[in-house]
């Protein structure tokens, strides 16, 4: 089944803002179709996660973010993760390698909105609504914040060129979206 | 603005954390006969210190956790913060 995205038809693809002039405009995608699964490892359980693969990634420490081209694993708090993928497999892959007694899995695919930044002016672009010191959160780094009030994960896919995902509850996707946009104008953007 | 140092994910604005009250609180052990007067203290009654005070925040645009926070209610000066099982000294 086909998931519709919140942006269906807000996400209007072209240039807007102050992009003339400019030789570097911020790149805005969304990002749909992955598959998004939540882990939670159980209080009670004493399993060790260091032997633990899923899709051949661990399940990364504290801020990090694991990745190969088609999945990412994200550090969500204590003992608790999130598996971004394109790979139709990945349930598999999860619930071959974790127990159902000591790790809980839910399917969050339908529940999030991810809008992609890239571009030299990303940064500018989050200080003005997210409190973040982002000094230090390069490539394979993740964090949850708020942007303009609207609880928000952010990972760091790469830091040349900037490139950042951020996530946000579904139902918070139309707000989001017009927040960063409005962010964006000042500097001109390019929806693709 | 506020900075807290979260025990999870480091030093973070005021702004993703939620306040959660007074973390000197202690529940009436359970099975145990409560007087009135205790149940009332432990629901209702708090507080309010001018100086040092240990209290309970949330990370909750952050790690979700919660934590304890010393601080200053008069110059909020943060002092320490620790792990919610973990003890201020």
């Amino acid at each position: 089944m086909k998931n519709v995205s919140a942006l269906e038809n807000i996400h209007k693809h072209g240039l807007f803002g102050n992009y003339d002039s400019k030789d570097e405009l911020i790149n805005i995608r969304e990002i749909k179709d992955v598959l998004i699964y939540q882990i939670v490892k159980y209080k009670k359980s004493s399993i060790s996660i260091d032997k633990i693969k899923i899709d051949n990634l661990n399940l990364p420490e504290t801020l990090l973010v694991s990745s190969n081209t088609n999945t990412r694993i994200l550090w969500m708090g204590p003992d608790n993760w999130l598996v971004v993928s394109t790979n139709k497999e990945i349930e598999k892959s999860i619930l071959e390698n974790l127990s159902h007694d000591d790790f809980a899995l839910t399917d969050l695919s339908h529940s999030r909105t991810i809008l992609e930044l890239e571009g030299s002016l990303v940064d500018e672009v989050l200080k003005k609504g997210c409190p973040l010191n982002l000094d230090g959160l390069d490539e394979g780094k993740c964090s949850n914040s708020a942007f303009h009030a609207i609880t928000i994960t952010i990972d760091f896919i790469s830091s040349n060129p900037r490139k950042v995902r951020i996530f946000a509850l579904r139902s918070f996707g139309e707000s989001l979206y017009h927040s960063i946009t409005d962010a964006c104008l000042e500097f001109g953007y390019k929806a693709e | 603005m506020l900075y807290i140092k979260c025990p999870y994910c480091g030093l973070r604005a005021q702004k993703e954390f939620s306040y959660g009250g007074d973390a000197t609180v202690k529940r009436p052990n359970i099975n145990e006969e409560v007087s009135s007067e205790d149940w009332d203290n432990f629901v209702y009654m708090r507080k309010s210190p001018r100086g040092k005070h240990i209290e309970l925040w949330q990370h909750i645009a952050g790690c979700r956790q919660w934590i304890k926070v010393q601080r200053d209610t008069a110059t909020h000066e943060i002092f320490q913060t620790a792990k919610v099982t973990e003890e201020i000294r």
